[in-house]
């Protein structure tokens, strides 16, 4: 569960400006939600703030009872470890690491025996619908195939929530429905919570419930 | 102009460390270059001072090298009616025994005629002595010091001052203390006059002086008066200018001077490789920047100027720092290498104050410069040639093409080539000097392709051992040859320098030492001063045969050294019994035959010479050697050449009976005594102190405190060119900061992506390090490849144009295993910095970094 509680997020400059003011929301586990709203609403801090990307200036988020803001930056990367997993619109693959080394790379930073390691990445890159593509290099995908690979490396300990900062933006329509259907997919099957920042309205149309964010506020929580 | 504060003065300051990193590497050159340089300066004014301040009026000075004459030659240089007034001297350091700080440089004169050319006044007014010089003469225990002596060391007029004399301690008296004055504050104040026939018994010179110093009659020139004393005395006497001493000075050190060349151009040639790297990387990262300028309207030129006005600003400040700091650093070791120098050549000098020559220092600056510009010109030009289109566009920038790549396998292929004509054709000066740059260019143009090659060798034992963190900074460096090259390039070259340094110590340490087994074998010496280089002291030779007489001394061997002119240059001449040598010592031969060089020597009928005189002064066995004595020229054939080290400029081997006869000088430097068996060395110690009682000054040196005493003067040697190993590790460390700073700016998204997907803080900066480590490794791996050469190099240079030393090439394989640790931990201390820059960063702007 995930728990947000009167979180507001400033940015100091020249001008200070608030991202998202006094925020109160709750999201049960395995819920598939989208965050919507127009350019500079909020809803990537959110989202960063929710995956320990960013700490709010006020209030308190909390993972499964777990209270962020209390957590040492290396206790907080270990929770992100544990619990979830980022998908990211530019796929931030690291273009030297294979298909196979790509999704690896968090189990490789959590320890894991290489043989438990390679075999959990190649049941991820089949779940995905890459068993093939093992030892390709990011540049030689389609960028429908660089998001599975990034798919398959965020889901790598089957973490129980899944943040999506804009998964289809940066993909044609017709991958984008493929790869939004292979989350909802992911989503059925691992029971998996997941939140997906998107401008796109077929994407958020196809979540069970739709939050809409304006000048920091929450305006609109609605289930379909 | 506006450009440079628009565009390259924001960039400096969005960057300002590594900026600040890019012109250390001017700092740190311009400073070695200005510190060796000014100490070296300040001891040569320091003697120059000296020289000049005691000479006072005097217009010329005759010597007969260090060797002196007898009295007589000062009767007929008066009789000259062009002199005016020709006084005798003899100058020479001594420590007194009582209350003193420092050694005293004793000017010995006959005050009846030189006041003349110096003026002595006196403190306290009472110059009644002065005015009447038979006082002064008629006391011989008088002795005059100066002001700044007398109250450093608490010393009023009348007060005993007790000299260790040849005689034993002889006690003097003050008779004056003189006020400050050009002459008091020669040798640092440390001066004391006394009358010169005190100073013969004092100095066991016998009836000899040291020089004659001389005016010449007024509206005559003291040149031509010169040339007519010359053509009287005989080419054996040397008729120079006071201020000629000091060339002289200078042309002994000129070893050290040409050290400190090869250093700051070392350390500055390294500091280009990091220009130029920094430049490199600043062009491909603003080339979006350079794109929008040039779709602006801004020439190719100008693009390529405002390069190159940023890389001159920088020289300009770098070298500017590195003179200040130039200047400090000869302000802390100017005292300490004026001893070694004194101790290396024997030559008295006290340098104090640190004399900063503004020529050198606008030299400095021009260096500094120059060296930015080079270093910058190819990168300014690369960035003139930007396409604008391409260069809005992102790309791989930091990746070489195969076309550069090919192009600069192919110059360094041509350049190995020309290198092994110039080692095959390369008797020249010019052919040999050339191969060796040709073949750092060579390597140094290999360096990107041999570094990938390496870098990929290395992917998969990083990979296997860290598989994240390993991998990551192999590939950094796989696909940033760019960025990392200059940083590797200047490391390996840094590597080698020490290879090449380590090498040359290590064959001269292992060259040294057999012939400290082989020269100096005696069981003990025995030597009239506390440093064997000094020379103001001598045994007459009667205490030499005294020595010999004592029971339990097998065989003693007097020997004379003296720096006399060859070539117009001062050679150590070793005046000793050469029959008597060869039964002792078998100095390895490099040219003729061994027994019957030194029969023919023995006999008078010509010198043995050192390799390193052969190779310095390019003379051959057979050649016939003209010497100048005071009994006219002497025409030596030289019979052979010998490895001898008795002095860095070359040493020439002449049997004592023929030295004693053209140069009318008995006395002796050093007796080396053999023992008979069963007597030791502290038997003879006694004997000899029973035998000689307080009737002569001597010192006992045991085989292994001469053996100490060199060798510890070659490590002070030798320690001067560590600097060069600690200047050249520096700036290359300061290469891998930089190049790990651009690194993570480069690296920021995926170190961003690796904490996001759970990489602790501990993970992210395990990959830099390993990246800092890699670098490390694959700079030594080249440097280690580099020194070999560079070995060859050294040694060669060494033997042609430095100490004369032929020395055997051996891989210093010991210390290339001590860089291991030296160098992966230079490089790990240098990745500490960039690593904690990496991790303190915002998360959420790396992930969205552009």
């Amino acid at each position: 569960m995930i728990e947000l509680t009167g979180v507001t997020k400033r940015f100091d400059g020249k001008k200070q400006v608030t991202a998202l003011n006094t925020v109160n929301l709750r999201i049960d586990k395995g819920e598939m939600v989208s965050l919507v709203g127009p350019s500079g609403s909020g809803k990537s801090t959110l989202l960063n703030l929710i995956g320990g990307l960013d700490k709010p200036s006020t209030g308190e988020i909390a993972l499964d009872g777990a209270v962020l803001s209390g957590l040492s930056d290396d206790a907080l990367t270990k929770l992100r470890r544990d619990k979830i997993g980022f998908i990211f619109q530019f796929f931030n693959l690291l273009p030297t690491l294979t298909c196979l080394e790509n999704v690896s790379l968090p189990l490789h930073l959590r320890g894991w025996k290489k043989a438990q390691i390679e075999e959990r990445a190649h049941e991820l890159l089949t779940l995905v619908g890459l068993g093939k593509r093992l030892e390709h290099l990011p540049e030689e995908l389609s960028g429908g195939e660089r998001q599975r690979v990034a798919i398959a490396r965020a889901l790598s300990v089957y973490p129980p929530i899944l943040l999506a900062d804009e998964p289809t933006g940066n993909l044609d329509s017709a991958t984008g429905v493929e790869i939004l259907g292979l989350i909802r997919d992911l989503h059925e099957r691992l029971q998996t919570t997941v939140l997906i920042v998107t401008h796109d309205k077929n994407v958020a149309e196809s979540c069970a419930r739709q939050i809409a964010l304006k000048d920091g506020v929450v305006v609109q929580d609605r289930r379909v | 102009m506006i450009l440079l504060k628009l565009i390259s003065w924001q960039y400096v300051r969005k960057h300002l460390l590594r900026s600040l990193l890019t012109i250390a590497g001017i700092v740190l050159g311009v400073a070695v270059f200005v510190g060796m340089h000014t100490a070296n300066q300040s001891v040569l004014t320091a003697f120059t001072q000296t020289v000049d301040r005691i000479a006072g009026a005097t217009q010329l000075q005759i010597t007969a090298g260090e060797a002196g004459f007898e009295e007589e030659v000062l009767e007929r240089v008066q009789n000259v009616p062009e002199v005016r007034v020709a006084v005798p001297v003899i100058e020479a350091v001594a420590t007194p025994e009582t209350r003193s700080k420092g050694n005293l440089l004793i000017l010995a004169v006959d005050m009846t005629g030189d006041r003349s050319l110096r003026e002595y006044a006196l403190e306290d007014g009472d110059d009644s002595f002065i005015e009447d010089p038979l006082v002064f003469l008629a006391q011989p225990d008088s002795i005059m010091i100066t002001q700044e002596f007398a109250a450093e060391n608490g010393i009023k007029s009348n007060d005993a001052l007790t000299l260790n004399s040849m005689d034993g301690p002889k006690k003097f008296v003050v008779r004056g203390i003189m006020k400050s004055s050009g002459l008091t504050s020669a040798f640092g104040g440390n001066l004391a006059i006394m009358d010169v026939y005190a100073a013969q018994k004092v100095f066991g010179r016998g009836r000899r002086f040291d020089r004659i110093d001389l005016a010449v009659q007024e509206g005559l020139r003291p040149e031509e008066v010169g040339k007519k004393l010359e053509q009287i005395l005989g080419a054996g006497y040397q008729v120079e200018s006071p201020s000629s001493r000091g060339k002289q000075f200078e042309s002994l050190s000129s070893v050290y001077g040409m050290l400190a060349n090869i250093t700051s151009l070392f350390a500055l040639f390294i500091g280009m490789f990091i220009i130029y790297n920094s430049f490199a990387i600043a062009v491909t990262q603003r080339r979006s920047e350079i794109g929008i300028l040039r779709a602006l309207g801004a020439t190719r030129g100008q693009i390529q100027v405002l390069f190159l006005m940023e890389s001159a600003v920088g020289g300009l400040i770098g070298a500017g720092l590195g003179a200040g700091l130039g200047v400090l650093i000869a302000r802390g070791m100017a005292g300490s290498l004026g001893n070694l120098l004194g101790e290396i050549y024997g030559v008295a000098q006290k340098a104090e104050e640190v004399s900063s020559d503004p020529q050198l220092l606008a030299g400095a600056m021009v260096l500094g410069l120059i060296t930015s510009l080079v270093a910058a010109w190819i990168p300014a030009r690369n960035a003139a040639r930007v396409d604008p289109v391409q260069a809005l566009q992102k790309g791989k920038f930091q990746l070489l093409t195969a076309g550069e790549n090919r192009t600069r396998r192919g110059l360094a292929f041509l350049f190995l080539v020309l290198v092994g004509l110039s080692l095959v054709y390369g008797e020249g000066r010019l052919i040999f000097y050339a191969g060796y740059f040709l073949s750092i260019f060579a390597g140094v143009l290999m360096v990107p392709t041999l570094g990938l090659w390496l870098a990929k060798g290395l992917r998969p034992l990083l990979k296997a051992i860290w598989p994240v963190e390993g991998a990551l900074a192999a590939d950094s460096l796989i696909q940033s040859p760019r960025r990392t090259s200059g940083a590797v390039a200047a490391l390996a070259l840094s590597v080698s320098l020490i290879i090449a340094l380590g090498g040359m110590t290590q064959a001269a340490y292992a060259s040294i030492e057999e012939w400290l087994r082989i020269a100096l074998n005696p069981d003990m010496y025995l030597s009239p001063s506390q440093n064997l280089t000094d020379r103001s002291f001598r045994f007459p030779a009667a205490f030499a045969e005294e020595v010999a007489k004592l029971p339990g001394v097998r065989r003693t061997q007097f020997v004379r050294t003296v720096r006399l002119p060859v070539d117009g240059e001062p050679v150590m001449f070793v005046s000793l019994e050469v029959a008597s040598i060869r039964k002792e010592v078998r100095l390895p031969v490099v040219s003729g035959d061994g027994d019957k060089m030194y029969a023919e020597a023995a006999a008078g009928r010509g010198v043995i010479v050192s390799d390193n005189f052969a190779l310095q002064h390019k003379r051959k066995a057979g050649e016939i050697l003209t010497v100048n004595t005071p009994e006219g020229p002497l025409d030596m054939p030289i019979l052979g050449t010998v490895v001898d080290y008795s002095d860095q400029k070359g040493s020439i081997l002449i049997d004592r009976a023929v030295y004693e006869k053209y140069w009318k000088d008995d006395s002796v430097n050093v007796v080396r005594i053999y023992l008979d068996e069963g007597v030791t060395v502290a038997q003879m110690r006694d004997r000899v102190a029973a035998q000689m009682g307080d009737r002569y000054r001597y010192f006992v040196f045991t085989n292994e405190d001469l053996r100490s005493y060199i060798l510890k003067i070659t490590d002070q040697w030798f320690g001067l060119t560590y600097i060069q190993i600690a200047v050249a590790v520096l700036v290359s460390i300061l290469g891998i900061v930089n190049t790990l700073t651009v690194s993570i700016t480069d690296r920021r998204r995926e170190l961003g992506v690796l904490q996001a997907v759970g990489g602790l803080r501990m993970q992210i900066r395990g990959t830099i390090w390993l990246e800092a480590l890699t670098i490390g490794a694959i700079g030594l791996v080249l440097g280690w490849v580099f020194g070999a050469v560079a070995l060859y190099y050294a040694l060669e240079t060494s033997a042609r144009d430095l100490s004369g030393m032929r020395l055997e090439y051996s891989y210093p394989f010991r210390m290339a295993l001590v860089l291991i640790p030296v160098i992966l931990g230079s490089s790990f201390l240098s990745s500490l910095g960039p690593a904690e820059t990496a991790v303190r960063g915002s998360l959420v702007e790396a992930l969205e970094y552009e």
